[in-house]
């Protein structure tokens, strides 16, 4: 992997003037997405599979290839398995609001989930009166198999959890919660966040029931996303969003709906965005996930280590960096994490994120007011690593 | 109290820049909370405090670590200045506005609004035309006697003096004013001719001549007067002129300014006058209260009427 060769591709970081460390938030976008898009608008800005010209049919076969290279990037068995969304939050929302839910049945979730996997459930629990169970990580913010083991049983109808926590980088053992899950006859539903820019993603290989991802924390426009699910899972869904796109034929007392995927994408797609994502997921591509995933690790090494040598500087979960996936989150008693951010903004164009990252419940449990998030792709440079850590020193310097 | 600074300063900033406007929101958020006993959720402060200590750290170390230890203090400094600030701007408006000046009736010092002093310039008693550097708190009419003065007393309970000097700039660019002023007011008017320059000295007897002989035509002489130029009324034959055109006799006037009666006379109204305390022309009194220099119309209207807006 070229790093340099790489960056060049990210008009962003081409004068190294920015060092972007809030990737969990969004990723950057390489040149070839930004193209993507241009082309659409220039090219063949037209309605695709509805109108018979030319160009609408050549946006149409576009637009098939993005649904089968994105079943190939997420390792599905059929490209119909395939459903866009606008990100990883309409995903779970579809779920939530189309899965044959009935009163009493139990969603099951952790207690670090983002608000967007726990609000929807949340909502559910009202409206359909089901029952989310939730279950305790460990101190350090790693799994905890006692308590997950305690809360799963047969009325447990879905497990949704995110692979890798926005809040603290720690990913789950997903391929075992998944075995175990089916042995109870739940469902799973997996949030790949922070996981689909990061690591390869085998879903028929796992096993699991769904699973979602957000295109702008890949590479991709804002705006995208990818639901997946199982063939026979999906067709258990009534969509909770229907109208133009979903249907084949209409009366003025009923209607027919379209197959799978198309009956779950109602309204006109976002086709710049949708051939946007099937360039970043390309990009992704041509990649090897070995060398991602080392070099992401090498700059979480670097980072772990140099908060360590920060006094008092309290590091949200395991130290390990073998633990995380690029995200580092930390807070200091005397120095406030929005002020944190803002200064190394001021003083060294260093952007990462403060707040509670969408996960305030657990900020609330813990007592914890907020914390500093930095989050890494693998287009940072060592450099950049060593610089921040340098700079949040001096930082802390002045503000404690 | 860093977000009640940034909330007073914020708001005025942001009658000109959106984006302040923006902040000024959200700051007032964040005291409409503090007021209301809640605490400010909205991190404004912090993110405020940040963006300082951050432009400082570029600068100095040393100083933004002083900066973020001594925050508090310096935003209850920067409070009390700014409140300070804000009370002696509200005073100079409301001064400028009741009295022309921002310093108060008759106060002479710099004022932003006014910053050629025009509403404060007199013609002082010498000759000379500046801002008055009178004792601006003595000027009176107590025991000023303005009985031999020219008056038009229409029975009113408001009286008006005019002090002034027909070749004085300052004079010249109040009569007009005051004209309007009595022309939309029903008050008892005195006019004394107080020259400041020696040129039209000669003026005082032929005035009070004029007014002992025709009351109706002395007022007309008078609007003359300042209508003309300072050159015509220096010359005496320019204001027999005037005299003759306004019908009077100048047989009779030249008698009357060389009769003795005349000439005590007009010592003895300037004796009244200098009791007032005269450093400079114009000086107005309305029902007593002494304004000394060229006042917007305003001024005179709310000192005679008092404050309605309704009007």
């Amino acid at each position: 992997m070229s790093l340099l060769k790489i960056r060049k591709d990210f008009t962003f970081l081409d004068d190294n003037k920015w060092i972007y460390l809030d990737n969990a938030c969004q990723s950057l976008r390489p040149r070839q997405v930004v193209d993507a898009i241009k082309e659409y608008y220039e090219n063949y800005p037209v309605c695709a599979g509805r109108s018979n010209y030319r160009l609408a049919v050549e946006l149409q076969q576009k637009l098939t290839d993005v649904r089968l290279l994105v079943s190939k990037f997420i390792g599905a068995k059929k490209p119909t398995e395939v459903i866009f969304t606008r990100n990883t939050t309409e995903g779970i929302n579809l779920i939530a609001n189309s899965y044959p839910f009935v009163e009493d049945d139990v969603v099951l979730i952790s207690d670090k989930e983002h608000n967007s996997n726990l609000v929807p459930w949340l909502l559910l629990a009202k409206t359909k009166k089901i029952k989310v169970e939730i279950f305790s990580t460990n101190i350090d913010s790693t799994w905890n198999w006692e308590s997950f083991n305690q809360k799963l049983s047969s009325k447990v109808k879905m497990v949704s959890l995110g692979i890798t926590s926005n809040l603290d980088g720690v990913t789950i053992p997903f391929e075992e919660i998944i075995k175990k899950s089916h042995q109870f006859g739940a469902k799973v539903l997996l949030d790949g966040a922070q996981w689909a820019g990061h690591r390869q993603t085998e879903v028929s290989k796992w096993g699991t029931d769904f699973f979602v991802f957000s295109g702008h924390k890949t590479l991709g426009p804002t705006g995208t996303g990818v639901l997946y699910g199982k063939e026979e899972e999906l067709a258990k869904l009534q969509p909770y969003q229907v109208g133009g796109s979903t249907v084949a034929d209409t009366s003025y007392t009923d209607f027919e709906l379209l197959g799978i995927p198309e009956r779950f994408e109602a309204g006109l797609q976002d086709y710049s965005g949708i051939l946007g994502l099937g360039e970043a997921l390309r990009y992704l591509g041509s990649i090897a996930w070995s060398e991602i995933e080392a070099h992401e690790k090498k700059l979480t090494e670097i980072i772990i280590e140099g908060l360590e040598k920060i006094p008092d500087i309290n590091i949200i979960g395991p130290k390990e960096s073998d633990k995380r996936n690029g995200i580092i989150s930390f807070y200091h008693p005397k120095a406030q994490s929005h002020q944190i951010s803002i200064i190394l903004d001021q003083t060294a164009n260093i952007m990462v994120r403060s707040g509670r990252h969408c996960v305030h419940s657990w900020f609330n449990d813990r007592g914890v007011k907020d914390c500093v998030r930095a989050s890494t792709a693998f287009y940072n440079t060592i450099e950049e690593a060593e610089r921040f850590v340098n700079e949040l020193k001096k930082v802390i310097g002045v503000l404690t | 109290m860093f977000c009640i600074v940034a909330f007073l300063v914020l708001s005025i900033i942001g009658i000109f820049s959106a984006s302040h406007r923006a902040l000024a929101k959200e700051a007032f958020d964040c005291v409409f909370r503090r007021i209301t006993f809640r605490p400010c959720n909205t991190g404004f402060s912090e993110k405020m405090k940040a963006q300082l200590i951050g432009k400082m750290m570029t600068k100095s170390i040393r100083v933004a670590r002083f900066l973020n230890r001594n925050f508090e203090l310096l935003s209850w400094i920067l409070f009390i200045l700014t409140v300070a600030s804000l009370f002696w701007t509200g005073k100079g408006l409301y001064n400028f506005y009741m009295y022309g000046s921002c310093n108060g009736l008759n106060k002479s010092g710099f004022c932003a609004l006014d910053p050629t002093g025009e509403n404060n310039k007199i013609s002082q008693a010498g000759g000379s035309c500046s801002i008055g550097s009178g004792d601006e708190s003595k000027v009176t009419l107590k025991d000023v006697n303005l009985s031999t003065f020219p008056i038009k007393d229409i029975g009113s309970k408001d009286n008006v003096v005019f002090i002034g000097c027909f070749n004085c700039d300052y004079t010249r660019k109040a009569y007009p004013i005051f004209k309007e002023f009595l022309s939309k007011n029903k008050v008892n008017y005195t006019f004394a001719h107080y020259p400041v320059k020696g040129e039209t000295s000669y003026l005082l007897p032929i005035g009070y001549c004029a007014y002992q002989q025709d009351k109706e035509k002395y007022w007309k002489f008078v609007d003359k007067l300042f209508e003309s130029s300072k050159e015509d009324n220096a010359k005496p034959e320019y204001v027999g002129k005037v005299l003759t055109d306004l019908g009077y006799s100048s047989e009779s006037i030249t008698k009357c300014t060389q009769s003795p009666e005349t000439k005590t006379a007009v010592a003895r109204q300037r004796i009244e006058l200098e009791k007032t305390n005269i450093y400079g022309t114009p000086l107005v009194f309305i029902n007593n209260r002494g304004l000394v220099g060229p006042k917007p119309f305003r001024v005179y209207d709310r000192i005679l009427n008092g404050l309605k807006f309704w009007k």
